[in-house]
This record gives structure tokens, C-alpha cells and sequence, in this order.
């Protein structure tokens, strides 16, 4: 099992863009129950991962419920960063 | 629909820009944060060094300890008590916040030994060279010191890729003015012998923190940064602990023992609860400055948390002067000026002065 901030990172190398609420969907089963995987968090993570340039922003949007939906993608360089780090 | 359309569209962006604008905003508050805690940390790391068994080490010294020992060895314990009762803070808030598992697995992985090494940079070797560096050359080596932001956005454009811009490296240069500003004032009299030995070990110091910063920084883009600041404390208050106060008591030659020392520094009940206090105040510091220097990039992080150079004179005025009533600890006015000057500096690698008048300039034009 990965560290939580980890698994966030490593999804997007399999995957052309992802907001938060689409990486908590797929990390739900296997990190729910850690204290640190809520929403907020998540958020945090991925923007703290975007102003170190290893995920940059792809588009925004507002769900069926009014909330901000931030799409990021990992480019080539950041891709490989991830996957030099984490294995 | 179309209506609709633009509305919804208009939402989100507003709804973005409030978001990245919140971000920005608390990641510059939290940089700055940490080098107000940084005062505070040095305060009471200070405080506590003039209590309890220290009393004696640095007056009577009827222990009978050599000066090698009474500057390195003395200096030393200080920083690996304080950094050891940090450590205990970080264990215990990551246990108590659900971050345990993640750190003994974070601890395995290769940023988990980047971090180490940046801890070990950052904690024993630079803070013993600073120690070395002010014994030999004076306060010239705060001012050098604090070269640290500057040497860190360089790291993090050559390592990283972080933008610096000539703007940046103009606030960088601001804010190094304004330290050495800070350390004018103690710059008089004559040179001390070992005065280049004692700035080349400054030199060391800079660079260590400044890779400290800068790497720990961006490691916090992968790690959790409440995992981040456990693996840093831990580090640092057992590589102070275990290796470099047994190492000065050896160098020391006086036949005394590091155990007794360590227990003299840990047991006495009129030190220790102010070096509780200061590793209150080192873990936050810490914690604070990874995670705005990962927050903000590290010319701009680094360059908040390099406020240190003021908050730690004004801190110790505060702490050990006015509360403690300790004399020699007040400020002066020039350092007052530096800490504008500083704040300006940090403005400048923050923003672009002149998009503010571009803004009032297109005011007119978005009410019409």
C-alpha cells in the first residue's frame, strides 16, 4: 500500500486529466478510512502539486451542485518525475 | 440557454479565482508564519540554554569543561534537546491526526530518503556550521546566513525548474539587504581571528538550509507535509542526539561523559520546560516553512520565511528582554527600518508592483 499522497500523484499517470472528486472516487476503497482523505486535503495536494509543476491545469467547471470541479493532468515531464519517485 | 451558459461560466470562474487567490494568500501567510515562530524558537532555545545546568556550563563552570566544549558541545545539546522535544510534538500530533502509517511507509520510499538527507543538511550540518561560524566570525555570519532564500531559489530553478525571474531575484537581493542592515549595527571592531574560516562555515550553513528548503519544500509536493516535518524533526533531534553530541564530547577530550550531559540537559526542571516550549515552536516553525515554501515555490516561500533575521532579534528582545527582564536584548532602531525594507523585498518577489496600477488603470473600463 502507498502513502495517500502517493496513490493521488500516481493516478494521474494512468489518466488524461482528473479533478479531486474523481481521485477520491477511485482511491475511496482503499483509503476512506484515513484521516486525511477529505476533500479539503485533496484539493491542497493536488494545488500544492501544480505550484511545484508536477501537475498543471487542464479546465474548470461547476457540478450539478454548484461546486468547483479543477481538472489537472500530469505532463510528460511531471509524469516521469512521478514515476522516478514513486514506484 | 445561452444565458444560462455565461452565468454558470461566470460562476466558475469567480469561484476559481477566489480559490487560487485563497491558496496563494495562505500559503504566503503560512511562510511568514514560519519565521515568526523561527523568533520565537530561538528565544526560548535561548532561554532555556541560560537555566538549569547551563547555568553553570556557560558561568562557574565548575564541571570544568575546556571552551571547546563550553562553544560546541554546550551549543550543540541545546539544539539536539530542543530538536529531540520537537520531534516527540511531531510524533505525537501525527500520531494523534492518523499520519503514523503513512510516515513508516513514506520512510521507506526514495522521496522519504530525500527528505532524510535534506533533514540531515538542514539540521546538524548547517546548524552546527552556523554555531561554528558565529563563535569564529561574529554576527557578519547572519547576514550570510540568511543568503539561505537566495541559495534556495537558485536550487530550485536549477533542480526543479521553479521560474525566477529578474523581479524575484531583485526581492531576493532586498531581502538580503535588510539582514545585513539587521547585523550592521554588531558589525563594528576589529575583524576576530578566524574570520574567514568562520564565513566560509556561514557559506555552509546558507547552502545547507537553502537545499534544506528548497528540496524539503518541494518534497512536500509528494509528501504530506504533517509527514514531511515528523521524518525532518525526527532526523535532526536523533542525528543531534546519537551521533554529533557523542562526536563533540570525544573532539572535546575532557573525559566527560555525553550521557551525563544529555541527562543534565533532559532532567532539570528549570530548563526543560522551556526547551518543551522552543520544540513547540521549532516544530511549527518547521512545519510551517515546508509547507509554505510547497505552497508558494521556493524563492517566494523561503524568502517569507528568511523574515527570521527580524523576527529572531525581536523575539529575543521580547522573550528574554522584556518578559525575563535580560539585559542586551533590545532592539535597534535600524532593524526596525530593515524589517520595512524586508517586508518590500518579499513584496516584490510576491507580485509585480506595476500590476497594480494596470488594474486601477482598467478599472474604469470594467464598471463601464
Amino acid at each position: 500500500m502507498k502513502p495517500l499522497n502517493y496513490a493521488l500523484l500516481k493516478h494521474f499517470t494512468t489518466v488524461p486529466e482528473a479533478c479531486a472528486a474523481d481521485v477520491m472516487e477511485v482511491l475511496r476503497a482503499e483509503y476512506s478510512e484515513f484521516k486525511a482523505f477529505k476533500k479539503d486535503s485533496i484539493i491542497a495536494a493536488l494545488m500544492t502539486a501544480e505550484a511545484n509543476g508536477l501537475l498543471e491545469e487542464t479546465r474548470f467547471d461547476l457540478d450539478k451542485n454548484n461546486e468547483l470541479r479543477v481538472y489537472y493532468r500530469a505532463h510528460e515531464e511531471g509524469a516521469a518525475t512521478i514515476n522516478h519517485y514513486i514506484k | 440557454m445561452s444565458g444560462v451558459a455565461a452565468s454558470a461560466d461566470f460562476a466558475a470562474i469567480t469561484a476559481k479565482a477566489k480559490l487560487s487567490t485563497a491558496f496563494r494568500k495562505k500559503g504566503i501567510l503560512i511562510a511568514l508564519a514560519s519565521g515568526l515562530l523561527y523568533g520565537f524558537y530561538t528565544a526560548f532555545m535561548t532561554l532555556a540554554m541560560s537555566k538549569g545546568a547551563y547555568v553553570d556550563w556557560y558561568g562557574a563552570n565548575t564541571a570544568g569543561l575546556s571552551a571547546f566544549a563550553v562553544t560546541y558541545l554546550v551549543g550543540a545539546l541545546g539544539a539536539a534537546t530542543t530538536d529531540t522535544c520537537s520531534a516527540i510534538f511531531a510524533l505525537s500530533i501525527a500520531s494523534a491526526r492518523g499520519r503514523m502509517g503513512d510516515f513508516f511507509r513514506t520512510i521507506k520510499t526514495r522521496p522519504g530518503h530525500v527528505m532524510i538527507v535534506a533533514a540531515i543538511f538542514g539540521g546538524p550540518i548547517a546548524s552546527t556550521a552556523y554555531v561554528i561560524g558565529l563563535q569564529k566570525a561574529g554576527s557578519i555570519v547572519v547576514p550570510i546566513s540568511a543568503l539561505c532564500p537566495a541559495i534556495g531559489a537558485i536550487l530550485g530553478q536549477f533542480i526543479f525548474k521553479q521560474a525566477l525571474n529578474a523581479r524575484m531575484l531583485l526581492g531576493i537581493a532586498i531581502c538580503f539587504a535588510a539582514s545585513v542592515m539587521i547585523a550592521w549595527s554588531s558589525l563594528t571592531g576589529e575583524a576576530p581571528e578566524g574570520m574567514a574560516i568562520g564565513i566560509l562555515f556561514g557559506f555552509i550553513a546558507a547552502i545547507g538550509w537553502g537545499f534544506e528548503g528548497c528540496v524539503c519544500g518541494y518534497g512536500t509536493s509528494m509528501i504530506d507535509y504533517e509527514i514531511g516535518i515528523t521524518i525532518r524533526q525526527v532526523t535532526s533531534g536523533l542525528s543531534n542526539l546519537i551521533i554529533l553530541v557523542p562526536i563533540f564530547t570525544l573532539m572535546s577530550g575532557d573525559g566527560i561523559s555525553a550521557f551525563d550531559m544529555v541527562t543534565q540537559s533532559f532532567a532539570n526542571g528549570e530548563s526543560i520546560i522551556w526547551f518543551i516550549v522552543a520544540g513547540g515552536c521549532a516544530y511549527l516553525t518547521f512545519m510551517f516553512w515546508y509547507r509554505g515554501t510547497g505552497m508558494c515555490g521556493a524563492a517566494l516561500g523561503m524568502s517569507c520565511n528568511g523574515t527570521f533575521s527580524f523576527w529572531g532579534p525581536f523575539c529575543c528582545w521580547i522573550i528574554l528582554g522584556v518578559v525575563f527582564g535580560q539585559e542586551g536584548w533590545e532592539m535597534p532602531p535600524i532593524a526596525w527600518l530593515a524589517a520595512v525594507v524586508m517586508i518590500i523585498g518579499i513584496f516584490i518577489i510576491a507580485m509585480n508592483p506595476l500590476d497594480l496600477l494596470k488594474k486601477k488603470e482598467l478599472q474604469p473600463h470594467e464598471t463601464a
